[in-house]
């Protein structure tokens, strides 16, 4: 593994990356403490995408929770993922919001209810790319540079769990053309995002 | 770039889905190909890569909201519940096996000493209850599992408790205690009909459930007919918190659960197991 993105990432944010890894070996070696702070860190956001999700409170304090144990029990199995705390945990919660209103829709099929880590935090380290600018501001500013009928289209598969085909009937438009909107939206939003000096480590392509 | 198929994927077929699988929106056959796909690919995928790093950023764009303050007791009692059942798990039984496996740092246990009894527990009969408990959970070997359900149980009620009676103490809810209608002793237990129609339930002494099995929970309003609003599975513990909603059905309304082979009953197919009338708490 001598990729030099990796290299790259590992210099980039070591300290941070650090600090994350004591943290979950304190939740994998089942330390409250941790998991209170973890709460606190995280909580209001973890809610936030939950409520965003279900639309529903109790809906979603019941996938917050679900997620927060999840972690709890699963922090030895960070190690061997990719991404901030932050980051890991938050698509658990994501994962978790997505399956219960797919449980509304029965004729979604299912997950196994036992996978808690999303596929994204399951691939391998080789996969990193350059570390982009993740703050509320820039984000913002990212969704204006691409076209609303991209937005829609991430919108409805990232916060709507649609599958492609049903944002393709949602939207009145042809399957190719989804793909196309979802690939060019999450391209638009990357290239907004790029590090300011310019992505230290690379694309890797 | 080269064409490689690995788990009945091509590269193109893997690239083609790319922006699908990182926003999560495949079918976990769809997705779990393509992870093995990239497993075992030797091409770089760098697209894939690109796509996964803006998904962290689609957070960043969601409107703040609170969380109920109640929502980290919760929270922390499950995983205190949780530690406690675990570290039984791990305890050995008496002579079995004399060293532990290593033990964390004296700092961690005390902090976590001081969560499982003190912050976590509000109540101090609930703690000593449960201290006594684990005590002879260790010390009594085989019977530990059941022990181990029951202290589970215990703190999963517990905290069941504290989340129906908030919701009952919200303006214009009602509450109804739930018991076996033939006043057997069996599953008891709490409702709250919150006025905006959230239903909020906590039992014990259930049954756990087998196979396709659910508990159904109803509510029953003036014309006598039983809507489901929601069902839930037991485990050994014999307990449940459950949390659902539906229309409010005004004053009086009746709450029931009944034990369903399997779900999306409609209309009650076995006896009823708990029921209770929601009064409202008001003066």
């Amino acid at each position: 593994m001598s990729d030099p993105e990796i290299a790259a990432r590992g210099t980039a944010g070591s300290d941070a990356d650090r600090t994350d890894r004591a943290w979950m070996d304190r939740l994998a070696g089942g330390d409250l403490g941790a998991l209170d702070l973890l709460y606190e860190q995280y909580g209001a956001m973890a809610f936030s995408i939950a409520y965003r999700i279900t639309g529903d409170r109790s809906a979603a304090e019941d996938v917050v929770q679900d997620a927060f144990l999840g972690a709890w029990r699963n922090a030895g199995r960070y190690a061997g993922a990719r991404g901030s705390v932050r980051t890991w945990l938050l698509s658990i919660v994501h994962h978790r919001a997505i399956d219960a209103i797919r449980r509304r829709r029965p004729t979604v099929e299912l997950p196994d209810s036992e996978t808690i880590l999303p596929d994204t935090l399951t691939l391998p380290d080789a996969w990193g790319d350059v570390e982009l600018r993740l703050d509320r501001e820039a984000v913002q500013v990212a969704l204006t540079r691409i076209s609303d009928v991209q937005r829609e289209a991430i919108e409805l598969a990232y916060f709507g769990g649609l599958t492609q085909t049903e944002i393709a009937e949602r939207t009145g438009v042809p399957l190719g053309t989804v793909k196309g909107r979802l690939r060019l939206g999450l391209q638009g939003m990357r290239a907004a995002l790029l590090p300011l000096d310019g992505g230290r480590g690379g694309g890797g392509g | 770039m080269a064409e490689h198929t690995f788990a009945g994927m091509t590269c193109s077929e893997v690239a083609d889905q790319a922006p699908a699988f990182v926003l999560g929106i495949l079918t976990p056959a769809e997705s779990d190909a393509v992870r093995r796909h990239l497993g075992e690919c030797p091409e770089l995928h760098a697209e894939m890569a690109e796509l996964n790093s803006v998904v962290p950023a689609l957070f960043a764009a969601v409107e703040p909201v609170a969380p109920p303050a109640s929502l980290k007791d919760r929270i922390m009692a499950a995983a205190s519940a949780d530690l406690a059942a675990r570290r039984e798990a791990a305890a050995p039984a008496p002579a079995a096996q004399p060293s532990p496996p290593a033990a964390p740092p004296r700092a961690a246990q005390a902090q976590r000493r001081s969560w499982d009894f003190g912050a976590v527990f509000r109540r101090p009969v609930w703690a000593a209850l449960a201290a006594v408990a684990l005590v002879a959970a260790v010390a009594l070997g085989a019977w530990n599992v059941q022990l181990r359900d029951q202290v589970a149980g215990l703190e999963a009620y517990r905290s069941g408790v504290v989340r129906v009676l908030d919701e009952a103490a919200k303006p214009g809810a009602q509450l109804a205690v739930l018991s076996d209608p033939s006043g057997a002793p069996g599953p008891t237990g709490l409702a709250a009909v919150a006025a905006d129609g959230s239903v909020a339930i906590v039992m014990r002494n259930l049954p756990a459930t087998t196979g396709t099995q659910v508990y159904e929970a109803w509510l029953i309003g003036a014309d006598q007919v039983p809507v489901a609003i929601g069902d839930f599975t037991v485990g050994g513990s014999g307990s449940a918190s459950f949390l659902t909603s539906h229309a409010p059905l005004g004053e009086g309304v009746v709450v029931a659960l009944t034990l369903e082979p399997q779900k999306g009953a409609t209309k009650p197919t076995a006896p009823i197991r708990a029921l209770g009338q929601a009064r409202s708490q008001a003066g």
